[in-house]
């Protein structure tokens, strides 16, 4: 198991288009990926799951993830979220 | 799950119902309510200290101010002192009575909150208790659609994209009503667990290939349900050969959500294979279960009672030879 800590950088935080993006990311691997905010704990390929997080700009997440790929899944999410899923500042 | 309930945060969130005055200035108390449970401290007001669950919600009734109230004030002081030689987590008068003479100094000097409510004793024990069950209820989340079929509630778990959300919702179109799609709230109640969907969620699908969409706009009020009592899991697994599937459902099985034991159907799926009708099937079939009719034990016993004749007739026309 291996785990990270994220932070939205999206001002307008994870809208439904972001969650769809980070939840066809997660689903490339096999590991078995969870995110969490405080102590709700969410499975990351579920994009209403993500969605009903309701992180705002700022909001600390925690990745968790588990199987074969977790450590390439790992760097993948976490890059996703530092350059903002490559998007531009407010999208 | 929640372990620890600060006595302000109570305050805060049942003042108005419960009809709470704070009657100590600060509501900070040295240790958190903890559990549901609450205790009337009488015993420990005579002096016999056995079995004082201090740590509990105290409530002083009638009884404990008309036993106050007969002692000389010497004495009072001595009753409502034993009180305090535990740590307490707050003390609720009940009734609206009038608060025995040394108790707030007492109160004030050991950290212990005090609140008055106007609400008859016995009514408030039982309001305050299913309050306090229900914060300390434990929750979790699970993956998966809920889904009321007959007055079952089925949850259909399995991993993502086996096809879950594509089940309920032909369940929904024939009738049935979808409780939560993907992320399944879950709170236990004693021995009944029950679940919801989260709440901006509530009633929106995902389906593959449309996009997001919401049952209840669809298919009306009809279609939805705010929480239902989970009755089986039906968990979709893909068809292996390799695997040994339940043939004859003579044994039960069962899995763990948070700490009951709930029946569980392992289903294989296949494309083509029409799930629907089978967990309707699973839920008629559970509620004759519960009414005791079980068709495997019944062809079971059939078969058993069948052998036992067979060889009562085979034992009668053993030497019958003419």
């Amino acid at each position: 198991m291996v785990s990270g800590k994220v932070k939205v950088t999206n001002t307008k935080g994870i809208h439904l288009r972001l969650a769809s993006e980070l939840v066809k990311a997660a689903s490339k691997f096999r590991s078995n990926i969870m995110i969490s905010r405080d102590k709700e704990e969410i499975n990351a390929k579920s994009i209403l799951g993500v969605a009903s997080l309701g992180a705002e700009f700022g909001t600390e997440l925690t990745l968790k993830i588990e199987g074969e790929d977790e450590r390439d899944a790992l760097n993948v999410l976490m890059r996703l979220f530092e350059d903002n899923f490559s998007r531009g500042e407010d999208s | 799950m929640s372990n620890e309930y600060s006595v302000q945060q109570f305050f805060e969130d049942n003042a108005e119902e419960f009809k709470l005055e704070a009657m100590t200035e600060s509501l900070e108390s040295r240790i958190p309510i903890t559990g549901p449970d609450v205790h009337r401290p009488a015993f420990a007001l005579t002096g016999f200290m056995e079995n004082y669950l201090h740590e509990r919600v105290q409530i002083l009734g009638e009884t404990e101010i008309l036993y106050l109230r007969t002692l000389d004030p010497a004495e009072q002081e001595k009753a409502v002192a034993r009180l305090f030689s535990r740590p307490l987590c707050c003390i609720i008068i009940s009734k609206g009575l009038d608060l025995p003479p040394h108790l707030l100094p007492l109160a004030m000097k050991h950290g212990v909150p005090v609140l008055r409510t106007s609400m008859q004793t016995t009514e408030f024990i039982h309001a305050l208790t299913e309050s306090l069950d229900l914060y300390f209820a434990p929750t979790t989340m699970l993956h998966g659609s809920l889904v009321d079929v007959y007055g079952v509630g089925l949850l259909i778990t399995g991993r993502s994209a086996i096809g879950k959300s594509e089940i309920a919702l032909d369940l929904v179109e024939r009738g049935h009503r979808l409780v939560a799609d993907d992320v399944v709230e879950i709170v236990r109640k004693g021995k009944i667990i029950i679940g919801r969907g989260r709440e901006h969620l509530r009633h929106f699908m995902e389906i593959r290939g449309i996009g997001i969409i919401n049952v209840m706009d669809i298919f009306g009020i009809r279609a939805a349900r705010i929480q239902k009592r989970i009755e089986v899991v039906v968990r979709l697994e893909e068809w292996d050969p390799s695997k040994d599937w339940d043939r004859h459902g003579l044994d039960e099985h069962t899995t763990d959500v948070l700490g009951v034991d709930v029946r569980q159907l392992v289903i294989p799926i296949f494309p083509g294979k029409n799930i629907t009708v089978i967990a309707e099937v699973i839920a008629l079939n559970h509620m004759l279960k519960v009414y005791g009719i079980d068709a495997a034990k019944r062809l079971d016993q059939q078969l058993i009672d069948i052998q036992e004749s067979d060889k009562k007739t085979r034992k009668y026309l053993r030497y019958d030879v003419e």
